[in-house]
Parts: C-alpha cells; structure tokens; sequence
C-alpha cells in the first residue's frame, strides 16, 4: 500500500542491474526500502513442461539450457539420474573428465558474475577482466564441444567424445591464478568496495536455512555445507570447502574468490589424472530406447548457485512422467524479500548483486 | 533417521520407500521435524499429478546431521500451508499454485507467477489441454 | 584585447554602423567561436575518453568509423540529432523541453569567461572566480529541473540525489577557492594566474602549498561533474542513468554536451587554481627560449599558452577517466558523511594553513619573478 509518503518503484524487468528479466516492486521511503516484492516469469519456458513431451536423449540438449552459465551442471544432473534408474556405471576416465569440466563452468560463472557484481557497484574494468579470463574457458569449451555455452557433453554413460585440448586447460590453470591476484588487488582492498560491501546484506545462518540458501551463500555465513565432499563424482579429488563467516556481502564476494582456487586446485589434479589414465573407454547404451523402470529417482550436485536437484518420476515409459528441477537462484530471489528491508536503494542492489541471481535458472 | 520417534508421536505415518507418508495433520508433522528433530532446511516441494489427486513431496534437510527425509502427502484441491514454518515454502507452494492449482490454506501471497494473471488451467496437470485454443496462433482454428 | 577591440571599431565605423552595436557584438561574436569550439571540444573529448577507457579495461574503444575511429563521435551526434524528439505524455511539457536549454546556457556562459591565453579572454570581470563558482553551480538545477519534469521515479531519485550532492561539495570548494583568493591576493582568474608566475616555473604553483586544497577540489570536481565515484545521479546500475531517462535525441545531446563540456571547464578551471593556468612549466615560455625576442614569438607565445592550459586540462580529465575505470560507486550516505565530516573540516584547515603560510613567507614562493 502506497501513502502519500512513499514511493512505489518498479524496477526491472528491464533494468541494467536485475542480472536477467527480475522485477522488484519496492516500497520506498525516500531512498529506503519499505517492502520489497519480486516478480519473475519473465523467461519462463516450461522446462518441466516441455520434459514430459520429450523422450530422454531428446531432453538432454534442453537442460544445458536451464542455467545458460553452468550448463554442465544441469547435464551431469540429468545424465547421473538416468544412469543411477539405469544401474550404469561410468568410466573412471570420464568421471575425471566431467569433474574438470564442471570445475571450469564453475570458474566461468563465477567469474561472469564477480565482473557484473563489479558492475552494479558502478566499477567499471573487472567486468572486461573477468570476461577476458572467461573467454579462454569459454573458448576451450568450444573448441571441445562446438559450444560456448549449451555444450551437450555429457551423454547417458559417459561422454560424447574423448577430452582434447588439454594444453589448452593447463594455460587456463597457469594464467589464472596470478589474475585472480589482479582482482584481488584491484577490487578486495578497495576502500569503497569494502564499504559498500562490508556489513552490507547480513544473512544469518537461522535465516538461509528458513530460505533454503544454498551454496556459496551459505558458506559465507559460516555453514559447512558442500555437496561435493559427499559426491561420488568428486571422490579421489583432494579439496576444502570455502567457509567464511563474515555473513555480509563483501564475504560473498570473497567465498567465490576463495571458491575459484579451489577450483583450480580441481582442475589441476584431473589434469594430472588425464595425463596418466589413456584413453577414453566407455560404454555407451543406445539412446533411442531408453525406459527408466518404475519409480522415483532423486539426485542433487553443487551447483554454482547453490544446490540442484532434479526429482524425476518415471512409469516405465520412454518419457518421465514428470520432471521436477530445483535452482538455487530461486529461492535467492525469495530471500530478497526478507534481506532488502531496511536497506537504501544503492545498497539494495549490491546486495541482490551478491546473492548471484541467474533468471533462466529461476524461472526454469 | 529417528523414523522410529517420529511415528510414535504421530500415528498416522507410514513409511514407504525412504518416504514418510502422511494423510493430514502435516503442518504438525513438519514442525515437529523442525524443532525436535532439527530438520532446519527445505530443500524443496514437488508436486506430482497422480491422475485423480497429487502428491506432495516435501524434502527436508538437517544440515547439521547431512540428512534427508521426504515427507509425502496426497492432496486434491487443497493443502495446509508450512510457510509459516520454512520462509521458502513460500516460493514453492506458490509455484505449487501456479502450475497445479492447488490452494494452500494459510499462505496469504499465493499469485500467478510463471503464467499471466488470466491464464486458465495449471500446465502441469495431466487434464492440461496443451493445443488450446487460447494460444494466439490457435484463434483462427487453423490448427485447432 | 584592446587592440582588437580597437580594430574591430574601427572596422564597423568605416562602414558607418552605430559604436552600439559593434559594443553588442564584440562580446557576442566571441561566444560564437565558443560554441564553435565548444563542439570540436566535446567530441574529442567523448572520444579520447572512449579510447582510454577502452585502453584500460582491456578493450580496443571505437575504432571502425574513420581512420583510428576518429568519426565515431560524429556520428554518434549525428544520430542524436536525427532521432526523434519524445516528449512522455505525462510530463511537464514546458519544463521538459525548458530543462536541456537550461542547463546549457550556463555552461556556454563559463566558457566564455575563462583566460586562455594572456590578452584572451572573452569577458573579463574583476572577481569571475565568483562569476565561474555561481555559473558552474547551475545546471544542476536545470537537472533537477528535467529529472521533476521527467515524472519518472528513477529521474526524481536521481534528481534529488544530485541536488543533495552538489549542495555538499560545494561548501569545500568555496573554501578551498577561498584559500587560492588568499594566495594571490585577487579574484580574478588572470590574477591569480599571474600570481603564479615564477622563474622556477612549477615552483610557484598553488598546487604546492596549498596541495590538500588541491586534492580537495579535485574530488569536489569529481562530485559537482557526478563523475565516478560519484556518478550517483546518473548510476547506470541503480537509476537506469537518473535524470536523463526519459530524455532522447536532441534534448539528450544537450545534456550530454553540456556535461562534457562541464567536464572541460572544470579541468581548465582546476589548473588555473593550481597548475598555473596557461604558464609555462618551466619559468619563460618556450617560444621565447628558441625564437628570443622576435614580434614572431610574441605571436607565437599566445598559441603556446594556450597549449599550456589545454595540457594541463587533458591531464586532469585523464586522471578523471582514469579514476572512472578503476573506482566503484560509493553509496549515497556514505558520500553525503565524505563531503561533511571529512572534507569540510580539511578545506577549513587548508584555509587556515594557507593563511598562516601567506602571513609567514609572505607569499616567498608565490609571486617570486
């Protein structure tokens, strides 16, 4: 309800800094926030939908789409569900594979969104930084697979093809560290960076679980919880999780910093293993008739956003009978209605900047 | 799982395939994961059209012990909100409602959120027609 | 500039036109030139600011139209100039369009009161210090004009954030300006440009003692100019560019124009104050050094003054574009607190500093010649 002395501001869906098509219909107060309401569905395309319609290897060049940043996330979600109804087991070789490559989306994304957290600050030059890093990625995953972004990579059983380019992911692993060293010299010390940020956005642990954040969010408030130390894909792989407890936004920040060496760490042991593990053996089923059998199959991974999981039931046909995604960027985009309150509209922004909110995620 | 302490507070449990299915009183249910069972996380809540009702799925999450439980629910038109429970909830009943048309008694924000305010049917119901003739490419019944 | 005007007298009485009209137009025709210049000014600077910050993030900046790109701008302000004039339906229709014309008189206006070159400038007032102070305060009004007309709500945020901001920063800067006034012992930009002039070159700047005065006006510039970090009017990221939302086309390029050439004044305007204005870094001009003491040189000279100034000029706004690349924004009470609690109390030190050095040295350093 508007009074005669606030200000209904609608911003977005089209606005420079909602990181997609996001709208927030906020109370304001002057420049202070009353109530804050989002609004998405703008780039909703029925994912879940579209999935009973299609058979399962018709499915599998869809997911890459749900989150165009991590693509692969969502492929290794889907392919994990079919393969665990279908009892098969991946060769040790690809299993290396798909973990590098997992690791190198994570970079990706996580660096989009450092150079365009950057950006809703009003700083200008990381966001070309780290796209320039992103791109060496980007253009090794092209090579690789045809694609920049919806890579279609992983198929049921394994992978499409042998990894190649391998060169090509150790000059990534070499040059990026001394980059990261660069932004953090240029963004972490920053003395306005660290007052915009710093104590800005504060999300207790109670309140991520009450919202169901995950990931890197809620490792910055001080909770240890990452999937991978569970996952069976990441086994043989020596890693700590990031865990930061500073709460505010600027520890989001550095979560995700801290997140992208360990990233590298990763990527540096599957280099290792690729080296030394020959070629690539595996047994691909034919896809054109597959049948989950009877039943409900649940499985999740540590995306870049937060937890992802995929729920499918299947009836015995060759198409599931309904697929269920959950994205971490969803429930992000509900916590905003908690977080803004009380908080000025420039530091409204940095901190939906912080909780990295990808649309297509959230709107499936 | 303290599976064995749950159902001896409330009898109606029944546990089938990793999932606890309750026939009502879920919002108690939930609570009790909640507070005595420190189940502090939602992970989610999936919604599955079994034809002639639909099942609720909630996933609860105990960050501390890294544990699951699935709590299942079978439900016609209506359904006991938890919002006020888990803040998440919130976003997935609403989910919920928009595409299955279930109304959860309690959550007062309940709106369309994917589809457009006047949007008629809930898409993801089997009863769904999907070549309606609503769609604008359909009003001149050429493909109708 | 007697001479000129002498010339120009003369030239109008051999054609029998009345001495009132040629003392109208002796002062008209100069700010034509202006607007002239103005221009060239403008796009080259757009221009040479694209390029540097393409250069430092990493990117190559325009450079498909015209040789090096040097075109780009051109066309970029032929464009405004053909796009279509939207007025929104519920706007204030008068103080829409009023607004960008508002805005840019004042900035034509500074331009014409600054020295260039020693006999050169166009109105030559006794205390323009204060004249440039009042005209450069202006157009943030006639923003806060277009920003209330605009009826849009990001406008109105942005317009009452600029006029809160400009009303903080000004403060230091009439103390810091204060401080110079002390220095030179004039309020005249020619003055205190002459009070400068030593035979050690550099070493009679007011940059020198009055360096915290310096560093002070070059944020305050930065904050009055809503240049980063202080963009916040205008923060792309939050007001979708503030005042100027709903502006399009011509009205848009007039904002556009009058911000850089605001930018302009104000780099000249800084290193009058405190790099000397249009002397030589080292003490006698070079024309003088290399040519001696032919009339040759003493044409000469005035060119060379000139490029003094525009030096001194392009170095400060490179370090303006420079700050832009690398800073983010800073919040908008965090930048009302800098301005009160930081910035007012260290322009009233430098006032009192400057004070006790001119009564101290008598201006030793200063004046020396």
């Amino acid at each position: 309800m508007t009074t005669a002395r606030t200000l209904k501001l609608n911003l977005g869906p089209q606005h420079p800094s909602t990181h997609g098509v996001l709208r927030l219909i906020l109370e304001l107060e002057g420049e202070k926030i009353l109530s804050c309401e989002p609004d998405i569905g703008y780039l909703h395309r029925g994912m879940e939908k579209m999935a009973e319609g299609l058979t399962y290897i018709q499915n599998l060049p869809t997911v890459d789409r749900i989150d165009y940043l991590s693509g692969c996330f969502y492929s290794e979600l889907f392919c994990r569900t079919v393969e665990k109804a279908l009892g098969i087991t991946i060769s040790e070789k690809s299993k290396i594979i798909r973990v590098t490559l997992l690791e190198l989306n994570r970079i990706a994304s996580h660096l989009l969104w450092i150079g365009a957290f950057l950006m809703d600050l009003g700083a200008l030059s990381p966001f070309f930084y780290a796209m320039r890093e992103r791109e060496m990625i980007l253009r090794f995953f092209e090579k690789l697979t045809g694609q920049r972004m919806m890579y279609n990579y992983f198929v049921f059983g394994g992978v499409r093809k042998d990894i190649d380019y391998i060169e090509d992911i150790a000059e990534i692993v070499r040059v990026l560290p001394e980059k990261i060293e660069d932004y953090e010299k240029i963004i972490t010390d920053n003395p306005i960076f660290i007052q915009r940020t710093r104590g800005k956005g504060i999300l207790k642990p109670e309140t991520a679980f009450n919202n169901s954040i995950t990931g890197a969010n809620l490792r910055a408030s001080g909770v240890n919880y990452d999937l991978r130390t569970t996952d069976e894909l990441y086994k043989g792989f020596e890693f700590s999780p990031v865990v930061l407890d500073g709460k505010d936004s600027w520890t989001r920040y550095k979560a995700r910093i801290m997140e992208i060496k360990e990233s590298i760490k990763i990527i540096e042991q599957g280099l290792d293993k690729l080296k030394t593990c020959g070629k690539l053996e595996q047994k691909l089923i034919n896809p054109l008739n597959i049948k989950l059998p009877e039943g409900e199959y649940y499985s999740e991974i540590e995306a870049p956003r937060g937890l992802a999981s995929i729920f499918i039931k299947s009836t015995g046909e060759d198409k599931p009978y309904r697929l269920k995604w959950r994205t971490g960027s969803y429930y992000s985009i509900n916590l905003l209605r908690e977080l803004l309150i009380g908080e000025y509209l420039n530091d409204a922004i940095a901190i939906a900047g912080s909780l990295d909110i990808i649309l297509p995620e959230a709107d499936k | 799982m303290n599976i064995e302490k749950l159902k001896s507070i409330i009898e109606e449990c029944e546990l089938e395939n990793d999932k606890i299915t309750v026939k009502n009183k879920l919002h108690e249910v939930v609570n009790f994961l909640k507070t005595q069972l420190s189940f502090d996380m939602l992970k989610s809540i999936t919604a599955v059209d079994l034809g002639d009702e639909i099942e609720l799925i909630y996933n609860l999450f105990s960050v501390i012990d890294e544990e699951d439980a699935l709590l299942s629910i079978k439900v016609k038109h209506e359904a006991e909100s938890i919002s006020d429970i888990f803040s998440s909830a919130k976003a997935d009943e609403n989910e919920i409602y928009d595409m299955f048309g279930i109304n959860f008694l309690g959550n007062e924000d309940l709106k369309r959120l994917y589809m457009p305010e006047n949007w008629e049917g809930f898409p993801l119901r089997k009863d769904y027609i999907q070549d309606d003739t609503r769609l604008a490419w359909n009003d001149n019944g050429e493909n109708a | 500039m007697n001479y000129l005007y002498h010339l120009y007298m003369e030239f109008l009485s051999k054609y029998g036109i009345p001495e009132l009209f040629g003392n109208i137009t002796f002062y008209i025709i100069p700010f034509c030139i202006v607007a002239a210049a103005l221009l060239i000014v403008v796009l080259g600077l757009v221009l040479i600011e694209r390029k540097l910050l393409g250069w430092l993030t990493q990117r190559k900046g325009p450079n498909r139209v015209g040789f090096w790109g040097l075109l780009q701008t051109l066309a970029d302000a032929f464009k405004l100039l053909i796009k279509e004039n939207i007025t929104p339906s519920k706007a204030d229709r008068f103080l829409f369009n009023l607004a960008p014309i508002l805005v840019f008189i004042p900035v034509m206006t500074v331009l014409g009161i600054i020295p260039y070159c020693a006999e050169f400038t166009f109105v030559n007032t006794s205390t323009n210090v204060i004249l440039y102070l009042i005209l450069v305060a202006f157009p943030v009004l006639s923003l806060f004009l277009g920003g209330w007309a605009s009826n849009n709500k990001y406008s109105l945020i942005g317009a009452v954030r600029g006029i809160a901001q400009v009303l903080s920063y000004e403060v230091p800067i009439t103390f810091v300006v204060l401080s110079v006034v002390t220095l030179a012992s004039s309020m005249n930009m020619t003055g205190i440009i002459l009070a400068q002039y030593s035979r050690y070159g550099i070493f009679g700047w007011f940059g020198i003692p009055c360096i915290i005065g310096f560093v002070i006006m070059f944020i305050c510039v930065l904050a009055e100019l809503n240049r980063c970090p202080f963009d916040l009017p205008e923060a792309e990221s939050e007001l979708i560019c503030g005042y100027n939302t709903e502006y399009s086309g011509m009205r848009f390029a007039l904002f556009y124009l009058s911000e850089y050439a605001l930018l302009f004044a104000n780099a000249i305007f800084l290193s009058i104050m405190f790099l000397g204005g249009y002397l030589s870094p080292f003490g006698a001009y070079l024309s003088h050094l290399i040519l001696g003491d032919s009339s040759l040189a003493s044409v000469i000279v005035y060119f060379e003054q000139v490029f003094w100034l525009i030096l001194k000029a392009c170095l400060i706004i490179f370090v303006i574009i420079w700050i832009r690349a690398t800073l983010p924004r800073l919040a908008s009470f965090d930048l009302l607190k800098f301005s009160w609690a930081v910035l007012l109390p260290l322009s009233i030190f430098n006032l009192f500093f400057t004070v006790v050095y001119k009564f101290v040295t008598g201006g030793a350093l200063c004046g020396l010649s």
